[in-house]
This record gives structure tokens, sequence and C-alpha cells, in this order.
């Protein structure tokens, strides 16, 4: 990508990075206060989104689509374009939560095109990589946290179906409150592994400077964390709980362990064994 | 000094024997006056509910406690004997200690865990005390029968579960939302059940109760009853989305609410938990509803299945709470038997002391100054021969607290070294 475009779109990520704060705040403090201020945000980083897209475009003298990154940034621009309209026609608040996350992660991977020169230090290295690492685990733990949470609610919603109470009545909390368990510790995850992402694929970017998003361990990890997003957006707007929640947080934990597996060479471990 | 405890309860008497021997609040003090002033007598309490009354009185040891409970009650009540032979049971001693700790925890009660009768038991206490019926021994007894209560609450469930049908919605609710403030009510009709279950409601933090019914004067006088809002019968589905709670209890002949009437709302609700009472005969709410995620529907029976299953883990719970009073009144024995001996285990002590200061103060005079090394030498040589004496009658005294025997040994040994009362 040419510098300028990607200058141009950097700008763009700053800006999009306060509609993954609002989408933060209202997952985990539930307030929608900074709507506004977000969606402002967002316009604006829209507008030097497009300015990035031209600048390549003219550098390029094409259509900036020709390689992962260029496509990266075209996508990310055209769902806010996209976002922008059907808050406009339909005033849907709501679906920020998950477009303002995912168009921020996808701008921000898509200035990481260009390899820059190396790490200005070792420590550095070390201290960034064992960041990521601690985040995703941490966020893990948030997520475990959940699936015990949404087995427990499994078993109080069926007695509380029932009609007819045994043990788990009578020991298990409210639903109300392994629900409010549940909410919390999912966007803690969320918001852990959504930290852990953005330091994971910078420090990918710059240790293995070219080709970094071809990585399939790096691939699945975005994908994991797609579908973690799909699954806070369906809870926020839908309030999809019990049987689905429980089948989400599972599924969420089973790519999370995959991602863990590919990180770690296990597989390549088992398969010697 | 005896304890004896005699009375009719429940299970040995039908109504009619019980309110023939039921002293009313108005009755007690004059009854008390009166137990109290028969022969032998000590102090006396009085226990009078709807499930029992009892008679709790300590008499000194010549006295025969069941005779002058029994003629009290024959006095009092003009009953024949036939029938207090037959119902009356009485307790003495330990028996006496053990049935009061377990009215006291309500292990004795028809439903059992249910707070009333501590509550009633106070009182009776608080009656006899303010005539100067109890006094010391029963004082200290209650106050323990009121501690047992209190650790047999606190550390079993048993009176935590409902077992009334409108507590048992309330219970099912707290259940689904956790807390309840922010939550809100709508009746739908009126009736006994759904106005009690509502107040329940309202005391445990709903924060706004609507009502409707096909009168809207009767809506409207419910609605104050609660300060809450009436809403128009035809307009009451269209509300059903800010709605938490309903409790439905019309008396219309078809359902009023329908599986498709409830998809649409829990759609609007976003999925938030519903909790439909259905307490309607015929019912209000169609029964599918209840396979609707998120929708909880409860008809009446459901909730008596409730109530009875609550009822056996209540009984799951006595069984616990029986070990615990067991337990206590263990304890409570061994300490009035250590009351019991600890006076003449003191008199011993101070006898054989007595003994030998005096002695040490011959030798003092007939052998004049000695330093003070020696006078400490024949302090601790002394005090090493009495101890070594009383220990054998101690350990006795200790042993025999509170066997069928032990009396004697007491008197024995108080013979023996010559022990003034």
């Amino acid at each position: 990508m040419a510098e300028m475009s990607v200058l141009w779109l950097r700008a763009a990520a700053v800006f999009y990075s306060l509609g993954l704060l609002h989408a933060i705040l209202m997952l985990v403090r539930k307030r929608e206060g900074l709507f506004r201020f977000a969606l402002g945000a967002f316009a604006i980083g829209a507008v030097l989104h497009f300015v990035s897209i031209l600048k390549e475009g003219v550098a390029t003298n094409r259509c900036p689509i020709g390689n992962i990154y260029e496509t990266l940034s075209m996508c990310a621009f055209l769902l806010t374009l996209l976002f922008l309209f059907i808050y406009w026609r339909y005033r849907m608040e709501s679906l920020g939560v998950f477009i303002f996350p995912l168009v921020f992660v996808m701008s921000l991977v898509a200035t990481l095109g260009n390899p820059v020169s190396a790490w200005s230090s070792p420590v550095v290295r070390n201290v960034w990589l064992t960041v990521h690492i601690v985040l995703v685990l941490l966020g893990y733990a948030a997520l475990v946290l959940a699936a015990v949470a949404s087995l427990l609610y499994l078993f109080q919603e069926r007695e509380l179906k029932s009609k007819k109470p045994r043990k788990f009545y009578y020991r298990l909390p409210p639903l109300g409150t392994l629900d409010e368990i549940i909410s919390r510790s999912m966007a803690l995850g969320f918001v852990l592994i959504t930290l852990a992402v953005i330091a994971g694929s910078t420090w990918a970017f710059i240790e293995l400077r070219t080709n970094w998003i071809g990585e399939p361990k790096i691939a699945i990890s975005f994908f994991t964390w797609a579908v973690y997003l799909a699954m806070v957006f369906l809870r926020v707007t839908v309030g999809w709980r019990g049987r689905k929640a429980a089948i989400m947080v599972v599924t969420v934990i089973g790519f999370s362990a995959l991602t863990w597996v590919a990180h770690a060479r296990l597989g390549a471990l088992l398969l010697k064994q | 000094m005896k304890l004896l405890l005699a009375g009719i309860s429940y299970k040995t008497a039908p109504v009619e024997v019980r309110e023939r021997l039921a002293f009313s609040d108005a009755v007690v003090p004059s009854a008390l006056k009166d137990l109290k002033a028969r022969e032998g007598v000590i102090e006396a309490m009085i226990l009078s509910t709807c499930n029992r009354v009892e008679v709790l009185i300590t008499t000194d040891d010549t006295s025969d406690a069941a005779a002058v409970v029994d003629g009290f009650l024959i006095d009092r009540h003009s009953v024949s004997a036939d029938v207090i032979e037959q119902c009356l049971y009485h307790h003495e001693g330990q028996a006496a200690i053990h049935h009061l700790f377990r009215v006291a925890a309500s292990l004795d009660s028809m439903v059992v865990g249910e707070t009333q009768i501590l509550g009633q038991l106070k009182a009776a206490y608080a009656t006899a005390k303010a005539h100067g019926a109890v006094s010391g021994w029963l004082e200290g007894l209650l106050s323990r029968a009121f501690g047992v209560a209190k650790r047999v609450r606190s550390e079993t469930g048993i009176g935590q579960m409902a077992v009334s049908v409108s507590y048992a919605a309330v219970e099912l609710a707290r259940k689904i939302f956790g807390s309840l403030s922010h939550r809100t009510v709508m009746l739908v009709g009126a009736g006994k059940m759904s106005e009690l279950a509502a107040r329940h409601l309202r005391r445990s933090g709903v924060s706004h109760v609507f009502v409707t019914n096909r009168t809207p004067e009767r809506a409207a006088e419910m609605a104050r009853l609660f300060q809450g809002t009436p809403v128009e019968y035809g307009r009451f589905t269209a509300m059903l989305p800010e709605v938490d709670i309903l409790i439905a209890s019309s008396g219309a002949p078809h359902y009023i609410l329908t599986k498709s009437d409830m998809q649409r709302v829990i759609a609007v609700r976003r999925n938030k938990p519903v909790f439909l009472i259905d307490i309607a005969v015929p019912r209000n709410i169609e029964p599918s509803v209840n396979k609707i995620d998120n929708v909880f529907l409860y008809d009446i029976d459901d909730l008596q299945e409730v109530v009875n299953a609550n009822l056996r883990e209540r009984l799951k719970e006595a069984e616990h709470a029986e070990q615990i009073v067991a337990q206590e009144v263990e304890r409570m024995m061994s300490r009035l038997q250590a009351q019991e001996i600890a006076p003449t285990i003191v008199s011993l002590q101070e006898q054989l002391e007595q003994i030998r200061l005096a002695e040490i103060d011959k030798v003092r005079r007939r052998y004049g100054p000695i330093t003070p090394e020696q006078e400490e030498a024949w302090h601790a040589l002394t005090r090493g021969i009495i101890n070594k004496i009383a220990h054998g009658p101690i350990s006795e005294l200790r042993m025999q607290a509170g066997r069928p025997e032990g009396a004697h040994v007491i008197e024995a040994i108080r013979k023996v070294f010559h022990l003034q009362d």
C-alpha cells in the first residue's frame, strides 16, 4: 500500500477506535451515552478512510483491491457506509456494537500491510508478546466462567420449566443472577480478547514482516474473534439466553481451543507421538 | 428441683379438646397466679396456641408435678380426668427440655419450620415474666430454647422454602429474576389469592403494579390498593411487553392469552424472561405458552406442586435440625449437671483449704519464725496433699452428676467430709 494511503487509513482507524470504545463501554457498563460521540467519530473516520482509498487508487492507478490489505480496507469502508446508511434510515443503534469493533479491527489490520524495519529492542518484543498472551488467557478465563454460568442456567431453566423442583432448584442461584454473570463475563472476555487480537496482530505484523496475515494460526484467531463478536452482538440485540446462549458460548470456547492448539502447535506435537 | 412440661397438641388431641383446654390471653395471668400458688410449684409458664396448650413448671423435689398440672387443668377447664389422661403428655427433666427445644425450633409444628410458634413462645414467656411466674431457672432454660431456635434457623434451610401458594409464587419470581426491584407486575382479574401474591410481591420490592379488570371500577379500586396503574381490559395485551410478572385470575371462560400472543410479546421483549401465574379455573392462559423460551407459566396445580416439594425439602432439613436439637439438649444437660455438683465441689475445696491453713498456723506457733523459703515449702507440701485427697471425691462427683443414683453419692460425700449445706 502507498505510504500516504496508509497514513490516512491510520488516522481513520484512530477515529474508528472511538467506536470500539463505545461498544466496550456499552457491553461492560451498559452505558449508551457515548453513542452520538462514537457515531460522529465514525463518520469522520469514514471520510479519512475514503481519502485513503482514493490515494491508494491514484497511486496504483487501479481499483484498490489488489491484495488482502487493500481488500480489507475496502471491505471495512463499505461496511462503514452500509452502517451509516442503515443508521440514517432505521436508527439501529444496537448494530454499532457489532459494526464498530469489526470495522476498527479490519482497518487496523489493513494498515499493517507494509513491513516496518524491526523491533526497537528485544525487551519491547517480549513484553508485547507477554501482554498479548496474558490478555488472551484472561479472556479465556472469563469465557469459561460464562460457559459454567450458562450450564447452570440451563439446569435452573429446566427445573423452572419442568415445574417439579428438585435439588438444582434449591441449590442453584436465580436465573436473573446467572444471566447477569453470563453477560458480565462475556462482555469482559470480549474486551480482553479484542485487546489481545489488537496486540497479537500488531506483534505478528512487526515480527513476521510480510505475509503475516497468511499464517493459518492468525487467520483462525481472527475467525474466532469474529464468532465471539457475533455472539456478543446476538446477546445484546436479540437477547439470546438459555440454550441458544449456552450453545454460542460453547462454540466460541471450541474455536478458542482450536486457536490455542494452532498457536501452541499442539497438533504437530500430538501427531509426532 | 423438678422440671415438668405437660400439654396437648394437634398430635394428641382433636380441636374439640384443644379449644376446651385453651387459655385466652386474658385469662393467662390469673391462671399463672393460680398455678404458682399450688403446692410445690416454684415457676410456671403457659403456652396456648391453636395447635397446642402446654404448661411448663418447676417444682421442689418432693411434690408430684404431674398431679399438680393435671389438677390445675381439670380445675380451670372443668374437663374430665379421662380426657386429661387420654390426651395429655408429660415430659420430665431431659425429655421436657428436648420437647421445649423442638417446639421452639418449630420441629413439632404442623407446618414444620413455620416461624409463628417462636413468636408465640416468646409472648408466653413475656407474659409469665411480667407476672412474676418465671425467675432464674426457667428463664435460663427459655433463653436457651430461643437460642436453639435461632441456631436451627440459621444452620438449616428449614424456614426458607415457601409453603403457601402465594408465597411460592413470589419465591418462583425470585428464582427467575433474582432481585425483584425494577420488576413490574400485572394483575388480570381480581381474587383473594392474586391480591395476596401481589401484596407479597410488592413487599419484595416490585416497582410497579398494573391492574386490569373487566369492570374498570374494580381495576381502579385494586390499583389504589397497590399504588398501581389501572389498565383498560381491552388493551392489556398491548401492555404485556412491559410486564415481567403476570397474575391471571379472571373469570373468563376461555384463554385470554394464547401462544401466538405470547410469542409476539417475547420477541418485543428481546427474550427477557416473563413469569406468568395462572390461578384462574378455568385457566386463562394457554398451557403451551410454557413451551416458548424464556416464558415460565405456572398454573394453580403447578404452584401446589412447588409447595409440596418445598414441604418435602423442609422435612429433609428437619432431620438436620433434630440433630442440632439433640446436641443442644446434651449441652444443656451437662451444664445443669455441672451446676448441680458445683456447690459441693466448692465447699469441699474450701473445707480442705481451711484445715490446711489451720494446721500450718499450729505448726508455726510451735516452731516460731521461719524463713520465707521454708514457708513456701510448707505451703507447697500441704497444697499437694489436699489436692491429692480432693481428687478422688471430685472426679467421683463429676462422674455421678446427672445419674439417677448421683444424688446419693453427693449426699454421701457431703457427709463423709462434714460439708455444711
